[in-house]
């Protein structure tokens, strides 16, 4: 797929990935002129535009928000909604230059990454498009251990990879495009050297297979590969989301997921399905807790079958 | 550029028997619903052909390494001709295999 800089409002409505790729790419320049301060300023028109122009976008935000909220969305929540996925978009700008001095992180559970990771295996860090992933590289300036590779998919891997090369060559080096065995093959190389290998786990790569959940107290579908990967390859996973709080305060959780380390194959199905379940009530209990970071701009909830989310 | 001192491998390729012992392996681990004598030696693994995706393929990976005693790196030999095919498998395992 080639990048569409100039892509209208349809799409972007429709391909959330695409406007998030966009969006990053308008924040860079602003950023890298203006400082996170005056940039701000601008993260406004870009919610106000998303609520205006966006029609798809603002019906999806309004969905997940009543959900979310218990009660209808108005409008100045769906506006709040679009300023969080800008500021945190805006945001990986600095974070992936190393500018940690301009946040304010509080963590919670980074107990469980450490003893999880002193067991010298590796672990999967899954998180979702929910509050900023990229925040873990916070975590990551204080402990070389830490570097995290994100597998994703390939597309999506080149132009993030391009990117990141814009804003800070040495970010370039931590994504593994997922689809064929050599990048299989890597992930299992990183976790053998002790490494983190990071995904967000609720949006499909491709045709994966989904499994019903619920989320909200709603049918949603969740794709199983990230799981069924961190079972075949025996590994613990960690949960992680970075929940954006206003201002330049973000706080950092991590959970644990799933153990796959000592999981015999006849029981790996019901350990992965155990799994995918667990990952719904974290989501669940995420997104009631910090309601305007949920980023995912589609219809989210689906009966089974007949979610088509787009490539992630 | 060859000498004499270079022993590069033979291309060696793989029996029938050899073959089909993989393609046990693969029905096996992956919980295939053909059996070992339906999967094509020729038919790519990948989508079109058994349909497979690249974590089974990663099982299949895992599974061979294990019984064949093969070393696979990222950076190795050209890992997706090897995956390619069931007969491409094979032909891998019978030059490289150490048990």
């Amino acid at each position: 797929m080639t990048p569409h800089p100039t892509a209208g409002q349809a799409a972007w409505a429709h391909t959330p990935e695409r406007s998030s790729m966009l969006m990053l790419r308008v924040m860079t320049w602003i950023s890298l002129r203006l400082g996170r301060r005056a940039a701000r300023g601008v993260l406004h028109l870009i919610a106000a535009y998303f609520l205006l122009f966006a029609p798809a976008s603002r019906r999806a935000s309004s969905d997940y928000l009543g959900r979310a909220l218990g009660r209808p969305a108005r409008w100045r929540d769906l506006y709040r909604h679009f300023f969080t996925f800008a500021a945190t978009i805006h945001d990986r700008v600095y974070l992936v230059n190393r500018r940690f001095d301009l946040f304010d992180f509080e963590v919670h559970g980074e107990d469980t990454l450490h003893r999880l990771l002193a067991g010298g295996k590796g672990l999967f860090l899954m998180g979702a498009h929910l509050g900023s992933f990229e925040v873990i590289r916070a975590i990551g300036r204080k402990h070389q251990d830490l570097r995290v590779a994100m597998l994703m998919h390939e597309d999506n891997a080149q132009k993030i990879n391009s990117m990141l090369a814009a804003i800070n060559p040495e970010a370039v080096q931590d994504i593994i495009g997922l689809g064929h065995i050599d990048s299989m093959l890597r992930v299992r190389e990183r976790l053998d050297a002790g490494g983190i290998v990071g995904m967000l786990a609720d949006r499909t790569p491709g045709n994966d297979t989904l499994y019903p959940v619920q989320i909200l107290g709603a049918d949603a579908n969740l794709p199983i590969g990230p799981f069924r990967m961190a079972a075949l390859l025996r590994r613990p996973v960690v949960f992680m989301t970075g929940l954006y709080l206003g201002g330049n305060r973000y706080a950092i959780h991590f959970e644990p997921l799933a153990d796959f380390s000592a999981v015999a194959r006849g029981q790996r199905d019901a350990a992965l399905q155990a799994a995918i379940t667990r990952y719904a009530t974290l989501l669940d209990q995420y997104c009631r807790k910090a309601p305007y970071n949920w980023f995912n701009f589609f219809d989210f909830w689906q009966p089974a079958d007949t979610t088509m989310p787009p490539k992630s | 550029m060859n000498t004499m001192q270079d022993n590069p491998k033979p291309n060696i390729s793989s029996t029938a028997d050899l073959q089909r012992e993989v393609a046990e392996l693969m029905v096996e681990c992956l919980n295939l619903e053909v059996t070992a004598d339906q999967i094509i030696p020729d038919a790519p693994l990948y989508g079109e052909g058994l349909g497979l995706d690249s974590i089974d393929v990663l099982e299949v990976a895992l599974v061979v390494s294990k019984r064949y005693g093969l070393q696979l790196r990222s950076d190795g030999a050209d890992n997706r001709q090897v995956f390619n095919s069931l007969r491409s498998l094979s032909d891998y395992i019978a030059a490289q295999r150490t048990r």
